[in-house]
């Protein structure tokens, strides 16, 4: 039992492993619908969601209140689903957005550019120079929006459990492996790891609640939950005498499971 | 000379390539108990050495540190490495074998029939694993230990092969010890090695023949310096 994260380059096979994977272990598959889950949320347009999560950020636009919302809001959709603790993710970035989830196995594929370049030149009927240009693209759109947000290089192979390279291995092979990998210890649904899971799921859910909020979306809030007691942290400008505070309050109690708010904020006078 | 193939072997011959104190050996010795094969490193340079009439010693310290500016323009290198290479193909041909010493995925590249795992672990396991072994050693010198051995290895391999060790593009798989325990490594490279496209059959067995032929000629050559190509 495995919340199991697939990280590829595209046209890399993929999305091929991971559905053969999802219906080897049983679990329910989720790529890019949690795009659509998430601007749902957000009350935006999928199209404007999905290019913020796969354009290049400027390093300014890391810290925009509305990309901060964007990221945030499919981290909560992905918590949600991942809350039962199977699951296979073959999305964008889901190592990093459900980072501290137990029982996260995270598996990076690898193909060589000319199979991922074939695939391009059949589908849009490309030359291989385009088809080449084409994949370089989006792997540099990726991994500057990696980068960006996250300060990683998508490629390193420490940020993952596995790395396959389907220059050798088989599709059936690449899953086998996983599978198996997903059956170890490391990965069992134990009570104790339920209950972390209901704890990030309930903290997605806070941190989408003040995204979404007009009064703190422009606030670096962070929530960590635990057994339904939010702890609110931040570094949140002190201007307009405690109303802030009690926003925060009163946006995180209304969340369903949150029957405790902690304020652990850090105040400070913007005019000294 | 290699000797003829035994036929009862399916599964692929495996080759572990790990940073010092990664906790490769634990894994290899686990994957040989799991598939009842030796699991061989220093061994390999042992009959290397034996082969050549040097030391174990120095064939080590060939593989381990970047050679000089004379060794480089030298036939040299390119002696240890083919006795190494021809030690390792020797051994394939005895029987299926876990490879967990130095620079086993290039050693045996281009071959049919060997999966090349990398095994990656953070710093900070690997520094305490050393502190562990090693009860006198401080916590800045067992770093200091083991980014020299990790920047002399990565030195070697692009200087032999122009490679970066840590490409994982040379790997069939990458394990990272991070979160899985040794053991459950073991599971998920043995179910690797069961995979079909590694399966040793007689074509594989016959490929490794002539490629351990062509490497014992290629020694004899360069060890009787009759060699007519630089390396």
């Amino acid at each position: 039992m495995a919340v199991i994260c697939i990280c590829r380059g595209s046209r890399s096979g993929g999305q091929a492993m991971a559905e053969r994977l999802a219906a080897t272990l049983g679990y329910p598959i989720l790529g890019r619908e949690v795009i659509q889950q998430a601007a749902e949320q957000l009350g935006v347009s999928a199209a404007t969601l999905e290019a913020k999560m796969s354009d290049r950020p400027t390093v300014w636009s890391r810290f925009s209140s509305m990309r901060r919302a964007y990221v945030v809001a499919v981290q909560a959709a992905l918590a949600e689903q991942a809350a039962s603790g199977n699951l296979v993710y073959h999305g964008l970035a889901g190592g990093l957005l459900l980072r501290g989830l137990p029982a996260l196995m995270c598996v990076r594929l690898i193909a060589p550019l000319q199979s991922r370049t074939k695939v391009v030149m059949d589908e849009f009927g490309m030359d291989v120079a385009e088809a080449e240009r084409y994949i370089r693209h989006l792997d540099e759109s990726r991994a500057r929006w990696v980068k960006v947000m996250y300060g990683e290089d998508i490629m390193d192979p420490a940020l993952y459990d596995l790395v396959l390279n389907l220059e050798t291995m088989s599709v059936e092979g690449t899953c086998a492996v996983a599978a198996r990998t997903a059956e170890q210890p490391e990965f069992t649904l134990t009570d104790a790891v339920r209950d972390r899971l209901d704890d990030f799921r309930l903290s997605s859910r806070v941190r989408l609640a003040m995204a979404g909020d007009p009064d703190l979306r422009s606030l670096e809030l962070e929530a960590d939950a635990h057994g339904g007691v939010a702890v609110i942290t931040g570094h949140v400008p002190l201007r307009t005498g405690g109303r802030t505070g009690n926003r925060i309050h009163q946006v995180v109690r209304s969340v369903p499971g949150v029957h405790e708010v902690r304020m652990k904020v850090d105040w400070f006078d913007p005019y000294p | 000379m290699a000797r003829a193939p035994a036929k009862d072997r399916l599964v692929a011959i495996i080759t572990i390539s790990r940073g010092t104190m990664s906790g490769g050996r634990a894994v290899a010795e686990c994957l040989a108990d799991r598939l009842g094969h030796p699991s061989l490193a220093r061994e390999i340079l042992r009959a290397a050495a034996a082969r050549l009439g040097a030391s174990e010693e120095v064939l080590q310290t060939k593989f381990e540190t970047t050679p000089g500016l004379w060794a480089r323009l030298s036939r040299e290198r390119e002696k240890y490495v083919m006795a190494v290479r021809t030690a390792l193909l020797d051994a394939c041909l005895e029987g299926s074998i876990v490879y967990h010493g130095l620079a086993g995925q290039f050693l045996l590249r281009g071959l049919p029939g060997v999966l090349r795992v990398r095994l990656i672990a953070p710093l900070e396991i690997r520094v305490r694993g050393l502190m562990d072994a090693h009860h006198r050693m401080g916590r800045r010198a067992a770093e200091d230990f083991i980014r020299n051995v990790d920047q002399d290895r990565r030195r070697w391999v692009k200087l032999t092969y122009g490679e970066d060790v840590e490409d994982p593009s040379l790997y069939d798989l990458t394990v990272n010890l991070r979160t899985l325990s040794p053991e459950s490594a073991c599971a998920a490279i043995a179910e690797a090695a069961a995979q079909p496209t590694y399966m040793v059959t007689d074509e594989v067995r016959d490929v490794w023949t002539a490629e351990a032929e062509a490497c014992h000629r290629r020694l004899d050559e360069v060890t009787a310096g009759r060699a007519d190509r630089w390396p």
